[in-house]
């Protein structure tokens, strides 16, 4: 597997379990995730009212934005309730040596 | 407090049961204009708010009113049509600023509230607070839900591409609303052909909303206010006509047919009729009749209290009364064609439509009169019109001679005012 995509983002241990924290990850604004000690990355920014996500609340898998409530699947990025028309993009992870590595093909 | 002089008196007035002659103050009075809002705008009768040609496509929409209340008609997600208020369930802004646009949602400016296009909230920001330092600060209390604090939403009828809207959501359907006499007319217009818009003109008039609705209940004034009508022949005191009106003679019809002929031998009582007077350009009088008329070449409905439906020849509109105050409202005419309509007659219609809205050929004088009768009340307000002509009651007839639908329609005014 070529690593010249998978970009080191942070310490596995600076993000809260149930929480979410953003970053910068290769030039773009990150939300990271964690959710049963599993860590999830989507983009930042609501695809509706271009809110950041890492202000929003975490409820098991869905991330709700604080503007206007909308909800995304941070696993894998899905609107799951209005008023969001638009899919979030989410990033592939994998921890090695207590580094969280999101994959940042463009 | 107010005192009773000879000139101010302390409430309207009427000489009789009749309605032959209405007190100035009638169109005066701003206490008495917040009644008419409620009782004729705000309950109990249908307000036009547009044509659905206006927003063919899901999210197109229109700032308009009913009475003096801003709403907006959208084409919603589902391809209905709704119609909400445009005031923000948050703090109460007319958040929606543009005439015409598309949005995929209501959002308020202000605080960014955000509501579907049917007007239920979706959202509003911080409801969970914002977190700093690991608190959460703020906050909507924790009982507050979104399916209270929707936008104000109106009841909705549409028929033939029309589209009216009611705050009162215990209204009798659309249909009873006219009766059937008017409804037929109306049907007539409003075949179920779809409508193609041509345009707007919007003018704002100095005068009380009613007179409006009293101009074209007046069949009597175009052969003598309109003198360019007379001039050409298009208006003639012979014309076959006959004046109808609903069961509570509120909505009415003025019905016409032109003679075949401009010869001045058949023109009667009309004395400035010139038949060596010509157009320029005849194109403007190129009418050419069309199959639905079904007969009349004119017909003019009041639909009280908001709109007028107008068919002459070959020029089609609605006309929207939007008061403002007791002295004044904006008028907003549109005019449209029929999707099947060849260009030549889109373009036959446009030429006709030269006759109408603020700088038409014969409306501008409509709104020169209507101002300088509001001013005549003004000045004078323990006095009274005389709407006499054809007698002192009201009652269908097959003449223009009369003023019968002017005094049906304040029967109804007085039976709804309680005045």
């Amino acid at each position: 597997m070529s690593n010249s995509n998978w970009i080191d983002a942070t310490e596995e241990d600076s993000v809260p379990e149930d929480d979410v924290i953003g970053l910068q990850v290769g030039g773009r604004d990150i939300a990271l995730y964690k959710v049963e000690g599993s860590i999830f990355a989507t983009d930042n920014t609501c695809t509706h009212g271009h809110a950041r996500l890492c202000d929003g609340f975490l409820d098991g898998y869905e991330i709700e934005c604080p503007l206007h409530q909308g909800k995304f699947d941070v696993r894998n990025g899905r609107g799951t309730c209005a008023p969001v028309t638009e899919d979030v993009r989410s990033y592939p992870v994998r921890i090695e040596d207590g580094r969280v590595f999101v994959q940042m093909s463009d | 407090m107010s005192t009773s002089t000879g000139t101010f008196p302390v409430k309207v007035h009427w000489e009789s049961e009749g309605t032959s002659r209405i007190p100035f103050m009638a169109y005066t009075d701003p206490d008495q204009h917040k009644k008419e809002l409620e009782r004729f705008f705000y309950t109990k009768h249908w307000n036009y708010v547009g044509l659905e040609a206006e927003i063919p496509n899901t999210g197109d929409f229109k700032r308009t009113v009913v009475g003096e209340r801003s709403v907006i008609m959208v084409r919603d997600a589902d391809g209905g049509v709704s119609v909400v208020e445009n005031v923000c369930a948050h703090r109460g802004m007319q958040f929606c600023r543009e005439r015409h646009g598309n949005k995929k949602e209501f959002v308020c400016p202000y605080h960014q509230w955000s509501y579907t296009l049917k007007g239920d909230l979706q959202g509003v920001p911080f409801r969970r607070g914002v977190k700093q330092d690991g608190k959460i600060n703020g906050g909507m209390p924790s009982d507050f839900q979104t399916a209270d604090n929707g936008l104000n939403k109106l009841k909705v009828a549409t028929r033939g591409g029309v589209v009216f809207a009611s705050f009162d959501h215990e209204i009798e359907s659309f249909e009873d609303f006219l009766g059937p006499v008017i409804l037929g007319y109306f049907d007539r217009l409003f075949d179920g052909r779809k409508l193609k818009i041509l345009g707007y003109n919007r003018q704002r008039i100095p005068g009380n909303w009613k007179l409006m609705q009293e101009n074209i209940k007046d069949p009597y004034h175009p052969g003598l206010l309109h003198t360019w009508f007379v001039t050409f022949g298009l208006w003639r005191a012979d014309n076959k006509s006959e004046l109808k009106m609903d069961a509570r003679h509120r909505h009415a019809a003025m019905i016409s047919t032109r003679g075949q002929s401009g010869k001045a031998d058949q023109v009667t009582q009309v004395s400035s009729f010139k038949e060596s007077m010509e157009l320029n350009d005849p194109r403007f009088l190129d009418i050419v009749p069309e199959p639905w008329w079904g007969g009349p070449t004119a017909v003019m409905m009041t639909l009280f209290p908001s709109v007028i439906l107008q068919q002459q020849v070959n020029s089609v509109s609605t006309r929207h009364i939007q008061p403002d105050g007791h002295g004044s409202f904006d008028f907003v005419w549109t005019h449209f064609g029929f999707e099947d309509d060849a260009e030549e007659m889109t373009q036959r219609r446009l030429r006709q439509a030269n006759l109408f809205g603020p700088a038409g050929f014969v409306s501008a004088d409509d709104g020169e009169v209507i101002e300088f009768s509001q001013q005549g009340f003004e000045q004078k307000p323990y006095h009274r019109t005389l709407a006499e002509l054809g007698g002192r009651t009201a009652e269908d007839t097959d003449h223009m001679v009369t003023e019968t639908l002017i005094r049906g329609m304040y029967q109804y005014w007085r039976e709804v005012m309680e005045a």
